[in-house]
């Protein structure tokens, strides 16, 4: 199940005759490792390790400010939110066996599942929760998940194993915000110091920056999982020592193989390549507030001069899914619409904008992977289009210094969410992550609407509404859906591919096992 | 003699004080500011301003510099802001590791570097010459990320599959705790130092067995072996010292890209995670420890060439 859309990908990627090609040959000439061994049927015991991208000096265990890949990666070992995303993007009960709106949905009761306990074997209460979300929504410390609970009004203890969040204004969508890895239930007296959470691993030791330890929960609440009797996960910074370490078996499995390198590690027998489609997006960012991004005839140019079809396989060796301007692939009211090339049309806009010669400097970093060749294709895109795109590059530090949502004309990377959620994160103006500086009346009515309306039908109208309008005057080029391609040694059993753009499974590494 | 030595440790420690300025100076200019890059895209403006009064950030200059330099000389290092916790104790451990690093390198690397150059030197114009020469040339044209990616290709992943390719130390665990580990780190920095110094024994002794008195020593009728330990080989030990400092001296350097190639957790992959991090006290302490190191070595070179140098050596009258 797992290794054959990988070996038709490689197919694919070899028919497709990339300049990868030489070293594929030369690889598999000197030979992989010995035979394949295969995962077989789900087994019990056995280490597995995990090569996970990025991390460094300032790790955390906080369940509730994981920055890097190494922190949620611990975040999702350790705890475990009430509700979560499973493979396919839809809502699941964890901690929580029910999540359920009031009438009016301006309030929502959680019932924690029957016999549910932390890793000291005490029980997840009530008064756990609640003290759980006062930690996340400290205002004297906010984590980073608090900015979406500005309508959380209070939150109470309602029965033996039920917890109430009312709320300021009806939000039919409130269990998606729980649903997120950085609102992992803690116990009430929780110190970091001694990371306690209900998830499949219990946490040993590590060392920042470097490595982690963590060993079976015994006291699982689902059957049989984790699989494993301990987890390693282990950072790195650099792509080509994770990927030696895979090839060289000093670990089973690594998040993140760069897209251009899939071909070359898949051609190993002994590994398996593990490709995700995501709703993860790589967006350019367009400031509409300042010129001449404030001509909404020049943003749908630039939108035009996008040849997103050659930028998915340029930039993602073809490894993604071409987008049109709009995020949220995977919500059910997603529009998809079209938009093909037009540098004619693009043109004419420009012309009509009185900027038939427009010169722009994109600022573009290394954020994520493919985020500065997006920018290298654009810009020789642009020059078709008698676009002058000059490219600025500074390190991601720089990015996210206090410029971080000043840059006029730059990028950004997203996971994969629903679109009012989305919309609540990157584009109100309340929204903590407005990089384009959005703030369009008719488009914040209809999100205000949508986030309160309980008519699941006319809701429904209202987000592809408010789509419409962001693929008609928004500050966004969307270009593409990055896949997301993992890889471990073909011994390593039960990671399945997963949307929500986190990699391995979700890092959810209780579903693995190792055969031996 | 010693007035010569004492001159020279006095202006070291010159270079140290103002290689510490151009340090300090370096870090200021570094873009963007550490409170935000510690918080990443989850900075908010609260808690950037929070941790900004943590670090002591709206401090002036030069008040920050003489506090750091003062912590310096007691030994205080300054707190890391992105572990929160004082910058030796993120160190220590790594430099115990780059430092096991360099030490084998320069144990392994010295002697074995040496007696090939002296075998070359004897053995001018024959074929075994010619051919350490050309792969010493070609090897020291090479960067060490090369040699290190050769090397992990050769024996760890694609051709053989008998050493690890990258260090991974359980937590707590310490890096000798597997010393396979340390092989092909150890092996890279080595083939990088080795040449040069292969090079320029070889040039240095074959200059002194051409020389006057190696000849006058050979015509007296001296056994060859006595001639070369005796007459030929002190004087190559000034220039050869040199060399062989200069590339030690690199090696401080040098071992932060072998560091990011196999992920050894030495000071230099603390760097490169410190810049990126913007964790200015971290990148100070580091950059003045590998300074330090170079200036450290340097002295000793240039204390050997005084004492292996008979004119100085006879000179200043004493020593003897």
């Amino acid at each position: 199940m797992i290794s054959t859309p990988a070996a038709s990908f490689s197919r694919r990627r070899l028919l497709a005759g990339a300049a990868g090609l030489g070293a594929v040959a030369l690889l598999a000439g000197c030979g992989g490792p010995a035979a394949a061994r295969d995962a077989g049927p789900p087994r019990r015991g056995g280490v597995l390790r995990v090569g996970v991208t990025g991390g460094g000096a300032s790790d955390t265990l906080d369940p509730h400010s994981p920055a890097a890949n190494p922190d949620i990666a611990r975040t999702l070992s350790l705890y475990e939110p009430l509700v979560h995303w499973d493979d396919a993007y839809t809502l699941q009960p964890a901690v929580a066996e029910a999540v359920r709106p009031e009438p009016g949905a301006r309030a929502w009761t959680a019932t924690i599942r029957a016999g549910i306990t932390f890793h000291d074997g005490r029980p997840v209460t009530p008064d756990d929760v609640v003290a759980t979300f006062r930690r996340i929504t400290d205002p004297d410390d906010p984590k980073s998940g608090a900015s979406q609970f500005g309508i959380l009004d209070d939150i109470v203890v309602a029965g033996d194993r039920e917890v109430r969040f009312e709320l300021t204004e009806p939000s039919p969508v409130f269990d998606q915000y729980l649903a997120e890895y950085s609102c992992g239930i803690v116990p009430a007296d929780f110190d970091v110091e001694n990371p306690i959470g209900t998830g499949a691993f219990k946490f040993e030791s590590w060392s920042p920056g470097q490595q982690s330890a963590f060993v079976r929960h015994d006291g699982y609440w689902r059957p049989d999982e984790p699989y494993v009797d301990r987890l390693e996960l282990i950072n790195f910074s650099e792509d080509d020592a994770r990927i030696n370490a895979l090839l060289s078996g000093q670990v089973d499995a690594i998040d993140q193989v760069p897209l251009s390198l899939t071909e070359v590690v898949g051609s190993y027998e002994s590994i398996r390549l593990l490709t995700s489609e995501t709703g993860a997006w790589l967006p350019i960012t367009m400031r509409v507030d300042v010129e001449p991004f404030d001509d909404v005839r020049v943003r749908q140019a630039l939108r035009l001069i996008a040849g997103r079809e050659q930028m998915v396989n340029q930039v993602l060796s073809g490894l993604g899914a071409p987008a049109v301007d709009l995020y949220a692939r995977f919500d059910p009211e997603y529009l998809d619409p079209e938009r093909e090339q037009d540098l004619e049309r693009a043109r004419d806009l420009l012309s009509a904008a009185g900027r038939p010669n427009l010169s722009l400097e994109l600022v573009t970093s290394p954020i994520q992977a493919g985020t500065v060749e997006a920018a290298q294709v654009y810009a020789t895109q642009a020059r078709a289009a008698g676009v002058e795109i000059g490219l600025r590059r500074v390190d991601t530090s720089t990015f996210f210094s206090d410029q971080y949502l000043q840059w006029e004309f730059a990028q950004s990377f997203w996971n994969t969410r629903n679109y009012i959620p989305q919309a609540s994160q990157s584009s109100m103006p309340e929204a903590p992550f407005n990089e384009t500086h959005w703030e369009d009346a008719e488009y914040q009515g209809v999100i205000r609407r949508a986030r309160s309306e309980l008519d699941a039908t006319a809701r429904a109208a209202l987000v592809r509404r408010a789509q419409e309008i962001e693929f008609d005057r928004g500050g966004y080029l969307i270009w593409g859906f990055p896949d997301r391609v993992d890889a471990h040694q073909a011994y390593v059993g039960g990671l399945v591919p997963n949307r929500t753009g986190l990699s391995l499974s979700g890092y959810e590494f209780r579903k693995a096992w190792v055969s031996a | 003699m010693t007035k010569m030595i004492l001159k020279r440790l006095l202006v070291s420690l010159l270079v140290l004080l103002v290689v510490s300025l151009l340090i300090f100076a370096a870090t200021l200019l570094l873009p963007g500011d550490p409170a935000r890059a510690i918080l990443g895209q989850q900075a908010t403006p609260e808690r950037v301003a929070a941790l900004t009064e943590q670090l002591g950030l709206d401090r002036p200059a030069w008040e920050r510099y003489l506090s750091w330099l003062g912590g310096v000389v007691t030994g205080d290092l300054g707190f890391s802001a992105a572990t929160q916790g004082p910058v030796s104790e993120l160190l220590g451990g790594r430099i115990a590791a780059s430092a096991l690093l360099l030490v084998l390198t320069a144990l392994i690397s010295t002697p074995v570097a040496l007696a090939l150059g002296a075998w070359a030197a004897t053995r001018r114009g024959t074929r075994t010459d010619s051919m350490l020469s050309g792969s010493s040339l070609v090897l020291a044209a090479l960067p060490e990320f090369v040699i290190g990616v050769l090397l992990v290709v050769l024996f760890a992943t694609s051709v053989l599959q008998i050493l690890p390719s990258v260090t991974i130390a359980r937590p707590g665990e310490p890096v000798w705790a597997r010393p396979e580990q340390l092989v092909l780190p150890v092996l890279t920095l080595a083939l990088v130092v080795i040449p040069y110094v292969v090079r320029m024994t070889r040039a240095t002794l074959s200059e002194a067995l051409d020389a006057g008195f190696v000849e006058m020593a050979r015509l007296k009728g001296l056994p060859e072996r006595t001639v070369l330990v005796r007459h030929a080989v002190p004087h190559t030990i000034g220039p050869v010292a040199q060399v062989l400092a200069l590339q030690l001296a690199w090696l401080a350097g040098g071992v932060v890209v072998v560091e990011f190639l196999f992920r050894y957790p030495g000071i230099g992959q603390a760097l490169i995670d410190a810049v990126a991090n913007r964790d200015v006290q971290v990148v100070q302490a580091i950059t003045l420890i590998i300074a330090a190191f170079y200036v450290l070595v340097n002295l000793a070179a240039d204390v050997a060439g005084i004492l292996a140098d008979p004119r100085i050596r006879h000179a200043s009258g004493g020593g003897a």
